[in-house]
């Protein structure tokens, strides 16, 4: 993202304008617009005319009061509906209108308040030296793949293909399932062709239990030589790297990333640092069950008694519509900073933060051990 | 301008004998022979030519080629249902054939016998029931059983209803409305639908609305799995006769019998050698096998290679996919099940191996094998193998202690195996009694299928050897009282079985062939066309028997494994949350709610979460502790709620045991194995 103007008190009202650039910052956007804000974009709007008989598409500025906002990861799409605000001769003030937030388009944020989370996420978007690599991973398993294209904050499923495998039954049989795994390849290799841009992909991780990856990789460099149209995948071949996996479901995706070799190509990104921060909130609770907690009543009570080391949230949680409920989110983790801890802000896009969310979306690693946590009803 | 109309169709179909001009079969055009399109309107002049441009971009769109040369409304008459539509059909051939072979559709159930003798085939018959109630009629359009008629004939037919419907309530529910007065409500909205002409004119109009629906002789319902409902309590079900003659048939019984054990404990080759000892394997297979093996410089995995049979397993020299053979013992015809023994295949393992009767356990008594089997570090196959075979209920294990010639054929060491891997055996609920230990060397062919002749081992061993204690295994119950399940295992084609064949154990009900059954959880009918056990045809198998089964007329994209064939009037039910009672194994990561892991059940697999922990339960006295805990540790039991990625098909526990079992697994290994207490939300 691009910060193109800024005028704004932190926790006060201002506005930014901010330019998109990639599918990630769509996701940032997506977070930063709450409901109550308004938002002004170049939009275009069909207006129809002389009762209704002739309409006619007209682009126009539009500032909408946002009312409710709706992204499509898969699709990366930004949609925000609000009532209209700018006087415009086409429509009126307290029409509806949808805005759709777009790639290379720039788009004015105006606030009441400046939270920091908010600015947070302004200025991690607009970090130009993050590492932007984008990583696609193959997840797969005998009979099943996932191709994940992992983004800066955002991990979309592209392809999801699934091809049943027979097992060996007696002589002969061993024919049906060669052919059934060959059909299963070339299904994998078309949905990877078609998904995977080698001009943004950096890396590419082939991932499975067993020998899945590895014949998978043969037969993908043996029909890449085969295929002309294939060459691109010849030509990057020192961008494959093979991974172990624990099954090829999406919820194994975290595993894959957490590999050594996987987690040096990712190291950057901030999928590389939700991983381990998850990992060690695990780890706690498998050696203390007593240092770990999660639920919000939980966590409050240990930021009650100043426990609170490591605060791992979600980002779900600071785009509440509720905005009494945000506040005192937002709170909690400023305060958590205040009193030396670290705060954590998952992205619900990336497997990890989608872990997380499952748990409640609010967990923390604790200073001390608090056994009595077991006590309270969650 | 005239050109004679044969002349036209010759053209297209032979264009190229055809000399003199050729007429457009768009536009009329005359053009001459030179030209292959019109010059008008730039038609190509061999219209099959369409086709064939269509098949070749299109390769994979097989299913479009097929249909390319069949008109629409041949297709829609001869296709039981469009693949997109999830709709159930009940093609008007089921009345028809039933009809036309005389024998009442057994199948169908005591209560549809009353119906039949309300209605003669090709006739309206007005019901005696009363025209149902606006909220019937809607409750009928909404969840609606099918509308049979025939299109080409235009004379209504009126349907067996062959699955009534009703709301999806839950199984307890499910009982109570067994009583008369409510089935005769059943019968109030079925009389409704049956006389789709006299009584119910909304649906006639419903019909008439969608006039290409009708040709292919299905309702596309609203919900699309609506007609799934549970219908009939399963109490009702009577088996009908010929289920349940011929239990003593000339036909051994079939005994599944898995062999398990840690990664090269020689589970393959122990078949290998048991195949080639009762002579399965003919002795030029046995030849050139053992020709390749030593070609690749393994030597010692020529009998293993009697089971694994792909290029893939052969290089790596370990199995990686559950692999089935067949031999007869004097009592049993086995079905022998060789699972994989890495621990990156125990997903195979597990969907191909539910199904087992009985056990074979293969340890390795080799030093150092047999400790790494029982998981010195991390765990081990041979106990991660044993637990899962316990959960999958199987009670009788024999443990095969594999090697024994590279321990000199020392009591010691199989005394030792026995003390060590006794106490964790009697830990995972296996009965003393209930296991049979056998030392055996595959590799030697010492205790396989003879007493041993080593007199290192005979001196000492006086007990059964492998073969004969297979053949002892106590018989696998069989419940042929229940309407039919079957697991599908694996979907096949072949030549003898045709296009879509599957494969899988009978878990209860019998099924023959030409009988109708119901693919779940797709929830499309298909017919019966050939059952084979062991590659010879059989007319009809009942529980127990690990078959492959023919269908006809399904599309293969309804039919997957894991999915499970049932009898077309009680449904197995489809579940996309569930309520399980677990037994944590040893995990040392606890387990939260929001663990996202693996489940297991019969031959699904699919991804599923954990929503939250109803209650954790007592060891001892199974009592549920009145709080919630925070996380579960290893060896509690608890009550969990799960959600599904997908719906499967289970059963609770208590109504069916083969389908009420789950496994879950997570990061490479098993966390807990389960019972489904209950279906918490049936998808409708």
């Amino acid at each position: 993202m691009k910060l193109v103007g800024k005028s704004l008190a932190r926790d006060g009202p201002g506005s930014v304008k901010l330019l998109p650039e990639v599918d990630d910052d769509l996701w940032d956007a997506y977070n930063l617009i709450a409901a109550g804000d308004s938002v002004e974009a170049v939009t275009v709007r069909k207006i129809t005319r002389s009762g209704g008989r002739d309409s006619e598409r007209v682009k126009l500025t539009l500032e909408v009061a946002v009312e409710s906002t709706d992204y499509d990861k898969d699709g990366s799409v930004l949609r925000v509906r609000g009532k209209n605000l700018s006087k415009n001769e086409h429509v009126q003030i307290g029409q509806y209108h949808t805005l759709e937030i777009e790639l290379r388009r720039p788009f004015l944020l105006r606030k009441e308040a400046w939270d920091w989370p908010a600015l947070d996420t302004i200025r991690k978007s607009c970090d130009e030296t993050a590492a932007n690599a984008d990583l696609a991973v193959l997840l797969m398993q005998e009979g099943l793949a996932h191709l994940f294209l992992v983004g800066r904050s955002v991990t979309a499923t592209r392809a999801r293909v699934e091809v049943p495998i027979p097992r060996k039954h007696g002589s002969g049989a061993v024919a049906a399932y060669d052919t059934a795994l060959k059909d299963f390849f070339q299904r994998v290799l078309a949905a990877f062709v078609h998904h995977v841009d080698f001009g943004l992909v950096q890396c590419v991780v082939i991932a499975s239990p067993g020998f899945t990856k590895d014949q998978f990789r043969d037969y993908m460099l043996l029909e890449a030589t085969r295929r002309g149209e294939l060459r691109a995948i010849t030509e990057h071949k020192a961008r494959f790297v093979l991974a172990p996996a624990p099954s090829g479901y999406p919820h194994s995706l975290k595993d894959v990333l957490a590999a050594p070799s996987v987690m040096s190509l990712i190291k950057d990104t901030r999928a590389a640092q939700e991983v381990p921060a998850l990992q060690e909130f695990y780890a706690m609770i498998a050696k203390d069950s007593a240092r770990a907690c999660y639920g919000p009543k939980h966590v409050e009570v240990a930021h009650e008694r100043l426990a609170i080391q490591t605060l791992l949230l979600t980002d779900t949680w600071f785009r509440n519509p509720d905005v009494a409920a945000r506040r005192k989110c937002v709170d909690l983790a400023e305060s958590v900073k205040k009193v030396g801890g670290n705060v954590r802000v998952f992205s619900s896009m990336h497997v990890s933060g989608n872990q997380l969310e499952q748990l409640t979306g609010i967990a923390a690693v604790l200073r001390f051990p608090m056994p009595d946590l077991d006590d309270i009803e969650m | 301008q005239f050109v004679p109309k044969t002349d036209n169709q010759s053209d297209l179909e032979g264009p190229h004998r055809n000399a003199g001009p050729w007429l457009c079969s768009i536009c009329s055009q005359q053009n001459d022979t030179s030209c292959m399109s019109c010059e008008v309107c730039g038609v190509l002049r061999d219209l099959s030519l369409y086709f064939n441009n269509t098949n070749e971009p299109e390769g994979g769109a097989k299913r479009r080629n097929k249909h390319s040369g069949v008109s629409v409304l041949a297709r829609s008459l001869f296709t039981p249902s469009s693949p997109k539509s999830k709709a159930i059909v009940f093609s008007d051939g089921f009345r028809g054939n039933k009809n036309a072979t005389g024998h009442m559709q057994a199948s169908l159930g005591t209560l549809h016998k009353t119906f039949m003798t309300h209605k003669q085939r090709h006739n309206i018959v007005p019901f005696k029931f009363d025209i149902p109630s606006p909220d019937d009629m809607v409750s009928i359009g909404l969840k609606s059983s099918r509308h049979l008629r025939k299109a080409d004939t235009s004379v209504p037919c009126v349907d067996i209803p062959g699955k009534m419907v009703m709301g999806d309530d839950d199984l307890v529910a499910e009982k109570d409305t067994s009583t008369d007065p409510s089935s005769s409500v059943k019968l109030d909205e079925l009389g409704g639908n049956s006389s789709s002409v006299a009584a119910n004119t909304r649906n006639e109009t419903l019909i008439l609305d969608n006039e290409l629906q009708h040709l292919s002789l299905e309702r596309k319902p609203k919900n699309s799995k609506a007609k799934i409902k549970k219908p009939v309590p399963v109490s009702q079900y009577k088996p009908e006769p010929w289920m349940l003659q011929g239990e003593d048939q000339e036909m051994p019984r079939q005994l599944n019998l898995a062999i398990v054990g840690h990664v090269d404990s020689g589970k393959s080759t122990l078949c290998g050698r048991l195949l080639h000892a009762l002579g399965r394997i003919s002795k030029k297979q046995m030849h050139k096998n053992e020709k390749e093996a030593k070609e690749k410089g393994k030597g010692s995995f020529a009998y293993a290679w009697a089971m694994d049979e792909s290029a893939d397993e052969r290089a790596r020299g370990i199995t990686m996919n559950v692999g089935v053979a067949y031999f007869d013992t004097k009592n049993y015809q086995v079905v022998m099940l060789d699972s994989p023994g890495h621990k990156d295949f125990v997903p195979n393992m597990i969907s191909g191996v539910t199904q087992a009767d009985a056990a074979v356990l293969v340890v390795d008594a080799s030093l150092g094998s047999f400790e790494s089997g029982m998981g010195v570090n991390g765990v081990g196959q041979t106990k991660e193998h044993s637990q899962l075979i316990r959960s999958f209920g199987v009670e009788n294990l024999i443990v095969a202690v594999n090697k024994m010639d590279s321990v000199e054929y020392s009591a010691e060491r199989f005394n030792y195996v026995k003390s060590q891997l006794g106490i964790f055996l009697r830990s995972c609920g296996y009965k003393e009694s209930a296991i049979t230990w056998v030392p055996l060397s595959a590799m030697e062919n010492e205790n396989l299928v003879t007493a041993a002749s080593d007199t290192r081992l005979s001196s000492w061993f006086h007990g059964t050897c492998l073969l004969e204690a297979i053949d002892s295994s106590a018989a696998p119950h069989r419940d042929v009282s229940k309407p039919l399940r079957l697991p599908i295992c694996d979907v096949i084609s072949s030549h003898v079985l045709g296009q879509v064949a599957v494969c899988g154990k009978v878990v209860c009900g019998a099924i023959r062939s030409d009988s109708k059954v119901l693919v779940m959880p797709s929830g499309e009918l298909a017919t019966v066309k050939i059952i084979e056990r062991d590659s010879s045809r059989l007319s009809s198998a009942r529980a127990g028997d690990n078959i492959a089964i023919g269908l006809q007329g399904i599309d293969p994209i309804h039919v997957m494994s894991g999915g499970v064939l049932c009898h077309p009037d009680y449904p197995v039910s489809v579940a996309s949350s569930l309520e399980l009672k677990i037994l944590v194994l040893d995990i040392t990561v606890p387990i939260l709610p929001g663990l996202q892991f693996e489940l297991h059940a019969h031959h699904a697999k699919v991804s599923a979460s954990l929503v939250r922990i109803v209650s954790l339960l007592d060891q001892k006295t199974g009592k549920a502790s009145a709080r919630k805990p925070r996380m579960l540790t290893a060896r509690q039991a608890a009550v969990v709620e799960v959600r599904l990625e997908r719906e499967v098909c289970v059963e609770e526990f208590g109504t069916l045991k083969a389908l009420g079992r789950a496994f879950l697994r997570s990061q490479g290994s098993t966390v807990a194995v389960g019972v489904v207490t209950r279906v918490v939300q049936v998808q409708g």
